[in-house]
């Protein structure tokens, strides 16, 4: 990081920031707890475009409204174009916008920036784009929290390269911002969530599943202890909310098209494509709150006004292949993890589009009970999904913002990062209640080394001499056959399906009889024995393993409130 | 972590007649370790990192 923007850290006003392709979003933190800023308009999600009319430049939602009158002059949909040649851009989305070009190797766009009628149109490299909009954003910040913001943790993409972060790192130093860490968004989704105060730290398995506006990323992440370490990640171009856009924009077109029958097509003209667009994000969001939402829309075609209204139920339906493609795509990741739903306990939905119900009630159906889903609709404590990665990016300045930059290179640097984690769970063997031997699991498998768990295991009821087996386990999913069903009863449930068509549109698999699937633990490999002797009756045993950093291992055991103690350790 | 697991189901009884030195007996080892990448964020990590950084141990952590 040669020659990039530090300051020193006594100097630092810090926050964190998402710079996402559709909105980009700050927050600082006061008491240790992160908070979201609205910007001058009022906006906690800031649409990351920026416009320029008569020599103006104007950003987020203001730059936005001009995508309908000014879209030459509108540079939306760039960040993902950073640090990225311009044959591996994908520019999809900038259709009704300032196009991408090549102009000496670089992705550049093509505006008028100046007042001057007839000053030339200025060439701006997407890194010149992405400078002049962050300094917006450093620039709203700065004026909320009163003193000059000097420096910020962003979040990127888990498939943002080295090049892609240089670039990004760059731009920001140009908007003179010290960008004092890079962190995954996923991670700072789950960080948001551990960092509130009621959060209690386990160990467990978390998928985050971060849908904006032009891509859907989801991550499984093994949260031992508050570190968190991503297992595998899927990301998706195609299932987003811009398709969620295009499909009420198709659904409002035919909807005036049949209303209005000799009247042009409203997506065969850009203004009318752009105001179809624009209506249609605000009808998809308001469906997110409401069981109806309306449509209007001013002289849409031809001069004729339209305004109509749609259900959820008739979006959710219209939206269905979205909504699925997003299913697999969580499905594929945690098999890519080499996991199964039952070993997830946590999905985060986080980005704009994961407000949307029904993708959180689909994720309900695909995970056990179990598993907590945490989104608006599903759970009441569940944090704004749009703010999550601000919020994380936040949390990490404030906790970095007295370090030399020099020091957080250094605890960022593989040689600290990149560690052993164990492959097997340790735990110990204890009875359930038919008598079987069962595995419980202390120090979870994919933790990272050194690391050390405690637990409490209850004695036999009589107390007394006691066995302490510490054993590796893993788990497998048992999957049990439904009983087959007797024939007459068969035939009956299939008209029943074919009666209620509209019920079976989303429920498919509830009519056949599902098979059972269970996560079992098996008892593997023994690693020693120890006895605590003379345990009271009622009484408890603690259990202590301390994986080293060798990977030796020091088990210690006694009774709970006792002295002493046995203690042994393995060699690695 | 603040709060330790409390598991219900008991251990077994010490079988009639088992002896070991110290009352431990160490039987095998960890099977096995995948090098991964920590991501560097949050307290717990920073916490690793300065371990990590100044070899120290747990306990001494504690202190
Ligand atoms: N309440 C809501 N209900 C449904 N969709 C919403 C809601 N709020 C925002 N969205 C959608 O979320 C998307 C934007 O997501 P987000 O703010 O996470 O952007 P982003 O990370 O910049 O996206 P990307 O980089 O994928 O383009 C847009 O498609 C927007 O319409
Ligand atoms: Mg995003």
């Amino acid at each position: 990081m040669s020659g990039a923007k530090v300051v020193a850290p006594a100097d630092r006003t810090v926050i964190g920031l998402t710079f996402g392709n559709s909105n980009s979003s700050i927050a600082y933190t006061v008491d240790d707890k992160a908070e979201v800023i609205a910007n001058e308009d009022g906006d906690r999600q800031i649409p990351t475009i920026l416009s320029y009319v008569d020599g103006d430049e104007y950003y987020g939602q203001q730059a936005k409204a001009f995508l309908i009158r000014n879209p030459d002059n509108t540079v939306a949909y760039f960040r993902d174009f950073l640090g990225k040649d311009f044959e591996h851009i994908d520019p999809t989305h900038n259709h009704a916008s300032a196009h991408p070009k090549e102009v000496d190797g670089t992705v550049s766009f093509t505006v008028k920036d100046k007042a001057e009628e007839d000053a030339e149109p200025s060439t701006l490299s997407v890194s010149e784009v992405a400078t002049r909009y962050l300094r917006r954003l450093v620039g709203s910040a700065s004026d909320y929290l009163g003193k000059k913001v000097t420096s910020a943790v962003v979040t990127v993409p888990t498939n943002f390269n080295d090049k892609q972060k240089a670039a990004l790192i760059a731009a920001a130093n140009a908007a003179d911002l010290e960008v004092l860490q890079l962190i995954s968004e996923p991670v700072a989704a789950a960080l948001a969530y551990d960092a509130r105060p009621e959060a209690q730290i386990e160990d467990k398995i978390v998928v985050v599943a971060d849908l904006g506006g032009t891509r859907s990323d989801v991550a499984v992440v093994a949260s031992r202890g508050g570190m968190y370490t991503v297992l595998a990640t899927a990301h998706d171009y195609e299932f987003n909310g811009v398709a969620l856009d295009k499909i009420l924009m198709d659904h409002f077109a035919k909807e005036f098209l049949k209303r209005n029958p000799s009247a042009k097509d409203p997506r065969e003209n850009a203004r009318g494509l752009a105001k179809l667009k624009f209506e249609s994000e605000a009808t998809k969001r308001a469906l997110s709150i409401g069981a109806n939402a309306s449509f209007s829309v001013e002289s849409l075609s031809d001069g004729i006004d339209f305004a109509s209204t749609i259900n959820r139920l008739r979006y959710e339906t219209l939206s269905r292949s979205v909504f699925e493609g997003i299913n697999r795509l969580v499905e594929s990741v945690i098999k890519k993890a080499g996991l199964d739903v039952l070993d997830v306990d946590e999905v985060i939905l986080s980005g704009g589009t994961a407000h949307t119900p029904r993708i959180a009630s689909n994720f309900s159906n695909i995970f056990p009970q179990t598993t907590r889903i945490l989104a608006p609709s599903t759970n009441p404590y569940a944090i704004n999904p749009s703010e999550l990665g601000a919020r994380g990016a936040a949390l990490q300045a404030s906790l970095i913002q007295e370090y030399e930059a020099e020091d957080i290179d250094q605890s960022t640097h593989a040689a600290v990062t990149t560690v052993a984690h164990i492959t097997n769970a340790i735990g110990v063997v204890s009875l359930n209640a038919a008598g079987e031997e069962i595995f419980v699991p202390v120090v979870p498998a994919e933790t990272a080394v050194p690391a050390r768990r405690t637990v409490q295991v209850a004695a036999p009821k009589d107390g007394g001499d006691v066995l302490v087996r510490f054993v590796e386990g893993n788990t497998h999913i048992k999957v049990t056959q439904p009983e087959p069903k007797p024939k007459e009863d068969k035939s009956a449930k299939v008209e029943d399906a074919a009666d209620s068509d509209a019920e079976s549109d989303f429920s498919d698999d509830e009519e056949e009889e599902e098979e059972k699937r269970e996560k079992v633990w098996k008892i593997g490999n023994t690693l020693a024995e120890a006895a605590v002797r003379g345990v009271k009756k009622g009484g408890k045993v603690e259990v202590t393993i301390q994986v080293n950093a060798d990977l030796s291992v020091i088990l210690t055991t006694r009774e709970v409130g006792a002295k002493g103690g046995v203690r042994g350790q393995l060699s690695a | 972590m603040a709060t330790t697991a409390v598991v219900p189901t008991p251990l077994l009884a010490l079988p009639e007649g088992w002896t070991a030195e110290k009352d431990i007996q160490i039987i095998g080892k960890l099977s096995g370790a995948t090098q991964r990448t920590l991501e560097p964020v949050g307290p717990y990590f920073l916490a690793h990192a300065r371990r990590a950084r100044h070899k120290r141990t747990f306990s001494e952590d504690d202190r």
